[in-house]
């Protein structure tokens, strides 16, 4: 049973989100548990295909329509939101208490309705607020994620990439839910663009107190915002970390040659890349899913190890850190 | 940019309105010419119907007891005089291509005039009463049942796409293949079933004879002979009607912004009226106006095999006699209620649709 720590916001047990496919059943997510505290902001790396917008798709349900099995125990501040039916949970969770930003921001408006009335919606739906009002209180968002108000007559076509990215993004934040769910938010803008969304959302971070699941296979990028890391491999996670720890001395081998491919400016250190591939979500090996990949894999891989605390609050999914055999 | 001053927005509106205009008509022109040309043979028709009044006049006066008495010679004179008098009447001694410019600017004025051996029921000559008489039964017929598979479809559609690969989804795409026969088809098995095995309805025609006398009797016998043609259009493609609106409601629900509107926390019904239905109205209104003007022309088998005063059948009759005029005039009507439509859902488009620009893609 969830303990209701007063800094637990969201705990997740066992989150599976598997789908179907003419090869066979793909386990994207499979089996994941974590929680995220009041005004965190996690991020979740990990390489494409290793199920990390499917964790975002589970934790909304909004499964695909080919999907096998969604399942497992979400706690949104004790309360228990995977059990409640769905329509209780359209109006008491989606929006009012999880938002989210997809990850094709660029396609995620409506083409035939103006950006402010679709920024607007979920105010006048979820608050049951006249259009005008929620259209007002829409303009101050607007202006704090740096779009000009008038831009709220537009249409999304009408709209750059960015200021798109920056709409949608005022659209999950409009009703002020206490977690927003990000998916690849600034994957496909340009840097500058990258860092202006980025300080936008440390600031309301800052000032509403808003918690953030930030999904991303861009570690740099991450590095501006994240308390703490998860990081995802083949469906499941393999190190969940501080944020500190995980960038300065990641402790799965999967998260040491991650940090070590990726670039630094300027730096005669070149970056490495990682033999082999993932394993296929269709067949996924007994043993520990990274072996194949892993440096410093002995006899014990052959199983798959379970998450092990170390240090504390730091877990890894890796027998190098089975008790007894390191420190 | 949708900025812009709004005189010059309405100079534009204006400008692009009569360009519109003045194409669409001058596909009308084109259409109604080569229906012309065909409809004359390209002018090797003239041949044919002079052989033909040639023939009709030399009968009528050998029919003729009053020129028994005439001398060869003189019969032939007086059948010369009479056939040429008849080819100048019809202006057959004019070239063709003269001729077909006078029935182009007169085609186009919707001056349709005579025709050349069919009457209406009335006994008019006139183009005009011919097809109107016979306008009213066709669309009454296929009116009814192409709105009913039209919205019936979309509406079942709607329902289907939410319920993707259900046991009902799945029997609607198998039974997509009864649509491969057309409607006369079944019509053929209902008559053979609900007129003659269980003789509840009538085999065909439009009312009973003698037709009842008040108002109401009247619209209950048409309903009645309406049943089964109805009934055998509407089995003959209700679903693959259905099936292809589900597949594009399929693939219009699975765009981003509907799984955003879905993560919104929207109602179902909301979803699909403001984000499927709102985005993908203007290719269904395109679909809607394209079978309404559809129902000009009517069928013509399956208003044979009904028994059915339509327009098919007259179209079929025209083409049977070679008149010319009755063949003209309902293409001349087709044309124009198909540019009209074209020019009413351009103008839709931009008003539904704002990614639909007047110049076509000036826009910032």
């Amino acid at each position: 049973m969830p303990e209701t720590l007063t800094d637990t916001l969201l705990r997740v047990e066992g989150l599976k989100l598997h789908y179907r496919t003419r090869n066979g059943v793909v386990r994207a997510v499979d089996d994941v548990s974590f929680d995220i505290r009041r005004n965190e902001a996690v991020v979740v790396l990990g390489e494409s295909g290793c199920g990390k917008s499917s964790l975002a798709k589970a934790l909304l349900r909004i499964p695909p329509r080919n999907t096998q099995e969604c399942s497992g125990k979400v706690w949104l501040n004790g309360t228990d939101i995977m059990g409640m039916n769905e329509e209780k949970f359209r109006k008491e969770v989606r929006w009012s208490e999880i938002s989210m930003v997809m990850q094709a921001a660029m396609n995620a408006l409506n083409p035939v309705v103006r950006v402010g009335e679709q920024v607007a919606e979920p105010l006048c739906l979820h608050r049951g607020w006249s259009s005008e009002r929620a259209l007002k209180h829409a303009a101050g968002i607007f202006s704090l994620v740096g779009i000009p108000n008038d831009f709220m007559r537009r249409y999304p076509f009408e709209l750059s990439g960015g200021m798109r990215q920056r709409a949608v993004l005022a659209m999950a934040l409009v009703t002020e839910p206490s977690l927003v769910i990000l998916d690849e938010p600034t994957s496909a803008l340009d840097v500058l663009t990258q860092a202006n969304i980025m300080n936008v959302l440390k600031r309301i971070k800052r000032e509403m107190g808003t918690s953030f699941i930030l999904i991303t296979h861009d570690v740099s990028t991450s590095s501006e915002i994240a308390d703490r890391v998860a990081l995802m491999y083949a469906g499941q996670l393999v190190e969940f970390s501080n944020a500190d720890d995980f960038f300065r001395n990641p402790a799965h081998p999967y998260s040491r040659l991650l940090m070590a491919s990726v670039p630094r400016l300027r730096q005669v250190i070149r970056p490495e890349h990682i033999p082999g591939q993932p394993p296929s979500m269709l067949s996924v090996p007994e043993g520990c899913r990274f072996a194949d990949r892993c440096p410093s894999r002995f006899e014990r891989c052959v199983k798959n190890p379970d998450l092990l605390k170390i240090n504390g609050d730091r877990e890894v999914r890796c027998w190098l850190y089975e008790k007894g055999l390191k420190s | 940019m949708s900025g812009g001053g709004t005189s010059g927005n309405i100079r534009r509106v204006l400008v692009f309105t009569l360009a519109r205009l003045a194409a669409l008509f001058v596909t009308v022109v084109i259409g109604v010419y080569l229906t012309i040309v065909i409809a004359h043979g390209g002018g090797e028709l003239d041949d044919l119907r002079k052989a033909q009044i040639r023939s009709e006049i030399s009968e009528a006066f050998a029919m003729d007891d009053e020129f028994r008495d005439l001398t060869p010679e003189e019969r032939n004179k007086l059948i010369q005089t009479e056939i040429e008098r008849e080819e100048t009447r019809l202006r057959l001694d004019e070239p063709f291509i003269y001729r077909s410019a006078d029935y182009l600017w007169q085609a186009i004025n919707l001056n349709l005039g005579h025709s050349e051996q069919m009457h209406s029921d009335g006994g008019s000559r006139r183009v005009y009463h011919i097809i109107g008489e016979r306008l009213p039964a066709t669309l009454l017929l296929f009116g009814t049942a192409n709105l009913l598979v039209f919205f019936s479809s979309i509406f079942f559609a709607l329902f289907l796409s939410r319920r993707y690969g259900s046991r009902l989804d799945r029997s609607v795409v198998a039974l997509a293949p009864t649509s491969a026969a057309p409607g006369w088809f079944y019509g053929i098995f209902l008559i053979l079933v609900f007129a003659f095995l269980i003789p509840v309805l009538p085999s065909g025609g439009m009312v009973a004879a003698p037709p009842p006398v008040t108002t109401a009797a009247y619209a209950l016998s048409v309903l009645k002979h309406m049943l089964l043609p109805v009934a055998a259009m509407f089995i003959s493609s209700i679903f693959i009607s259905i099936y292809s609106w589900r597949t594009f409601f399929l693939i219009y629900s699975s765009e981003d912004y509907v799984e955003m509107a879905r993560a919104k926390g929207l109602p179902p019904r909301m979803i699909e009226r403001r984000y499927i239905l709102r985005p993908t109205l203007p290719p269904i209104l395109t679909s809607f106006a394209l079978m309404l003007i559809g129902l000009w022309g009517g069928a013509i088998i399956l208003e044979q095999v009904f028994n059915w005063p339509g327009l098919g059948t007259l179209m079929f009759e025209a083409i049977g006699h070679r008149d010319t005029p009755v063949i003209i005039g309902a293409v001349v009507i087709f044309a124009y209620l198909l540019a009209i439509t074209v020019f009413l859902l351009d103008i839709m488009y931009a008003i539904l649709d704002p990614r639909v620009r007047l110049e076509g893609g000036k826009h910032s």
